[in-house]
């Protein structure tokens, strides 16, 4: 094979398959693991790692065709006493079917042997070293159970030294959910806290009674919730947070536990559901859909200019085509001449071509005016040219009517003016300008139509798809654009 | 014997009650009935009748009837002509059985009425018949032969047996031969030899025609042979020229056979080849873009496990762990030993101005002037004067400075 008289040309599956199976956060990972146990025979290890399949989950989401990796939680969290851990921790592991791991279960546990000493410790009424600790959470949270389902970790790093003696045992959790209040409220709320013996939940006089009746006979008011002693942990708790706050900065979330239960929860779930931002390579593939005069060719091309990718216009494309007299320009010429619209396939063969270009390849493409209706976007998916940010500009129909009925030409000069937000300079000016005749009000409006019929089976299409207040100032939609092109994408639970 | 007259029909036998209920029991099958109403429709299954008895052999008899009730001694055998059960006389009237299920009231009433006629004819002859009186009382009367020659009167019939023999019997004599008598007059004659022709010159044509045929023939032999030959070796040569080219054919046949095996393999080959350049291809593009994709994989690796805390500055934890839980005892120790000193200075003081609160008390008394001592005493004895001479004030005022030392340097 020579190079020189067959290029090699990688397959463009490849790029859009390591992204799906986001093949950088699982070689990361196996290579973490494999660094942190140090195995002897590191190709059983891994072999038997990547058969475990835990690590972001190949739980495929039952709301679209694609699989949808769900995060297999490592949570932690921390907080001073009375804000609500173990409530919240609960409520998780429920959610997200994990398991609970806090040093009160850890004490109760039948299986490990550390527990013995830990408890002996206890009933001698001393303090358990750290080190134990550390031990026992980690051998609960290798069993097998943790490993499948994930874990949530609560209360535990109270310093920084547990803090650290987690992180050199390989246990590091993704999520850390930090739970901050002022003192005065904690105090109070402890003093009415409640728990229920047997299910070990926690309940409050006044803010989160239990409904059953039996319940309620059943709650004990638990040791160590006077004033006195809540503020003794509570100076303890903020001696010690700096220092767990410096360990776990970059991937803690701070969340007020001053609001109702819910609202905390709510936070909560929506920080743990997130991704943190890979080192993958991202070789962006966006797609703008949006009612004409939405601003998709100003987006795209901002967005291409900032981050080098290619910028592709299908209008603008077919005329390439025709203008360079190549074999496909010659068959979409009859129909520009006619004023038809392009038959699809070679629309898509066209496209086809341009897509599979190397720099398209290698830097991303931003396409606009493609897929105009279910069937072309089946074709593009059929071609393998799949999106993976795709964004729907909503914009209302006056405002269509007022940026497209008042855009203007300059015929000598070649610039565009706008009515009412880019008037032009001087009344000669003023004087030349001409109007396009496709932004006419009866085209428009047709155009429009076309549009709402087909927008509802794009929307469905695409489900990961972003929807985009077109309305604003060109300059925030572009960064808010920009952020979603630039952070992982959300999951959906 | 019965004579004529009376009609025959055939009894029903066992139930039916009659002339005939008197006769033994006998194996009979019944016919179907059949009635004469068309409405009637009932198919009963058509078993055909049959009688049979064992046989019997015919006992004595009397050669003469008795009176008239005789006939009721029960009969043991029948007579077919004479059973009244056979149907006699004309048949093409419907047939009707006589002891039917339901008998027609026509029926019952015509024999009802051939009863009653039979009856009242036989109360009509016995009344016309005329018999002898009845003996006058004392009397007998008795049968007297009145003929000429007396004739003996016994019930025993003379029966005689009479035989008679054939001849045994011989074997037919063979047909003897059948000559016809001779007819007609014999005659001869006789001739010599050369009276009728002469061999030879006959012979001649014979001969040639003969022979001539003959040659002919071995001539006709001899050319089929010929032809024959003349065809074979046709045919021979036909057949040579025929494998040659058989031959030939299938030289080609091969050749072109080798040949497409060749291409096949050829083909095969270079499909083959095509599929290894694909997939090396693939390897490669695989590999590259594999390495491409990954090549900051291990920096970021390394970068995530310094983040999540695993690669840790040694040294940095080292100060954090050993080091500087060392210099805070070694803090605490100073600032214990300093606050010990400050305490000691605390109670020498308060001692030494308790000491001059007492001199000074008794001193008061002669009035002697306190601001002069107090000088000596420098920070402390300015606090103790600011507010009440009391020894707890200064104390607590110590303390709590110290105090506030402490915490500021646990932190």
């Amino acid at each position: 094979m020579d190079a020189t008289a067959r290029p090699l040309r990688v397959p463009p599956e490849m790029g859009p398959y390591a992204e799906k199976h986001g093949l950088f956060q699982l070689l990361q990972n196996m290579v973490e693991k494999l660094l942190i146990h140090k195995p002897d025979d590191p190709i059983e290890f891994m072999i038997t790692h990547l058969k475990q399949d835990n690590d972001d989950g190949k739980v495929y989401g039952k709301c679209c065709n694609s699989d949808v990796l769900q995060l297999i939680p490592r949570i932690c969290i921390v907080g001073p006493p009375a804000s609500g851990k173990t409530t919240i921790a609960m409520w998780l592991c429920k959610q997200l079917d994990a398991i609970r791991v806090s040093p009160e279960t850890l004490l109760l546990e039948e299986l490990l042997e550390l527990t013995k000493e830990a408890r002996a410790y206890k009933e001698r009424e001393q303090e358990i070293p750290n080190a134990l600790w550390t031990n026992l959470i980690q051998e609960r949270l290798s069993n097998v159970d943790c490993i499948k389902r994930g874990w949530v970790l609560e209360g535990f790093p109270e310093n920084r030294e547990q803090a650290w003696m987690l992180q050199s045992a390989g246990i590091a959790p993704r999520h850390v959910v930090v739970l901050y209040a002022p003192d005065v409220v904690l105090i109070e709320r402890n003093l009415g806290k409640r728990v229920d013996p047997f299910t070990e939940e926690v309940y409050h006089t006044t803010f989160d009674w239990p409904s059953d009746p039996l319940v309620q006979q059943r709650l004990v008011e638990p040791e160590g919730v006077s004033e006195q002693e809540t503020s003794k942990k509570l100076l303890d708790y903020h001696r010690n947070f700096p220092g767990i706050f410096q360990t776990f900065h970059k991937i803690l979330k701070s969340i007020n536990a001053d609001q109702p239960c819910a609202d905390v929860f709510s936070q909560a779930l929506a920080y743990v559901q997130t991704r943190h931002r890979s080192a993958a390579p991202f070789t962006p593939r966006i797609l703008f859909c949006g009612p004409p005069g939405s601003g998709k060719s100003l987006q795209a091309a901002l967005i291409a200019q900032k981050y080098s990718i290619v910028n592709i216009c299908c209008g603008q494309l077919l005329k390439e085509a025709v203008a360079d007299k190549t074999k496909l320009g010659e068959l979409v010429k009859p129909y520009f001449d006619n004023g038809c619209p392009v038959p699809d396939n070679i629309v898509l063969k066209i496209l086809a071509d341009r897509l599979n270009r190397l720099d398209c390849m290698t830097s991303g493409w931003v396409l606009h005016g493609f897929p105009r209706d279910l069937d072309q976007a089946e074709q593009l998916e059929r071609i393998r040219m799949i999106p993976n940010r795709v964004f729907f500009l909503n914009l209302p129909y006056e405002s269509i009517l007022e940026r497209l009925a008042q855009r203007r030409i300059d015929p000598a000069t070649g610039e565009r003016y706008h009515i009412t937000y880019k008037p032009a300079p001087s009344p000669d000016i003023q004087a030349r300008l001409r109007q396009n005749p496709k932004d006419l009000e009866g085209k428009i409006e047709m155009h429009l139509e076309i549009y709402y019929r087909n927008i509802k089976d794009l929307e469905e299409f695409y489900e990961n798809a972003f929807s985009v207040n077109a309305d604003q100032d060109p300059h925030v939609v572009f960064e808010y654009i920009e952020s979603c092109i630039i952070k992982p994408l959300p999951q959906k639970s | 014997m019965r004579t004529g007259g009376f009609e025959a029909r055939v009894s029903l036998g066992n139930g039916c009650r009659g002339e005939n209920s008197q006769l033994p029991r006998r194996r009979l099958v019944l016919p179907p009935p059949r009635c004469k109403a068309a409405g009637m429709a009932s198919a009963q299954p058509a078993r055909t009748y049959s009688y049979f008895s064992q046989p019997r052999a015919l006992p004595a008899r009397r050669a003469y009837r008795g009176p008239a009730e005789q006939p009721e001694e029960p009969r043991r055998y029948a007579n077919l002509m004479y059973d009244r059960r056979v149907v006699r006389g004309s048949t093409y009237a419907l047939p009707q059985l006589p002891w039917g299920p339901q008998p027609d009231p026509l029926e019952v009433q015509r024999q009802e009425e051939e009863r009653r006629k039979a009856r009242a004819r036989k109360r009509a002859k016995e009344h016309l018949q005329t018999r002898t009186p009845e003996p006058v009382e004392g009397r007998k009367h008795i049968d007297v032969q009145t003929e000429l020659y007396l004739e003996e009167l016994g019930d025993r019939i003379i029966e005689v047996d009479v035989e008679c023999q054939t001849d045994a019997f011989l074997d037919r004599p063979p047909t003897p031969l059948f000559i016809p008598a001779k007819t007609g007059r014999d005659a001869a004659t006789q001739i010599q030899e050369g009276e009728l022709f002469d061999f030879d010159i006959e012979v001649k044509p014979m001969l040639e025609v003969l022979v001539g045929k003959t040659i002919e023939q071995a001539l006709l032999e001899v050319m089929e042979e010929e032809e024959l030959a003349n065809l074979r070796a046709h045919q021979y040569a036909f057949e040579e020229l025929r494998n040659a080219e058989l031959a030939e054919v299938q030289r080609l046949e091969e050749q072109e056979r080798r040949h497409r095996e060749e291409k096949e393999r050829r083909k095969r080959q270079q499909a083959q080849v095509l599929q290894k350049q694909k997939e090396t291809s693939e390897k490669i593009a695989a590999r590259a873009f594999a390495q491409c994709y990954l090549a900051d994989l291990i920096p970021s690796v390394f970068s995530s496990l310094r983040e999540s805390g695993y690669f840790y500055d040694p040294v940095e934890r080292d100060i954090e762990m050993d080091f500087l839980p060392w210099l805070m005892e070694d803090v605490e120790k100073t600032l214990e030993k300093k606050i010990l000193g400050r305490t000691m200075l605390d109670s020498l003081i308060r001692v030494v101005v308790e000491k001059r609160l007492d001199a000074f008390d008794q001193a008061n008394t002669s009035q002697a002037k306190v601001s002069g001592h107090t000088e000596v005493f420098g920070q402390a004895d300015r606090a103790s004067s600011q507010v009440s001479s009391r020894q707890t004030s200064v104390q607590l005022n110590m303390s709590h400075q110290t105090e506030t030392q402490e915490p500021e340097t646990k932190c």
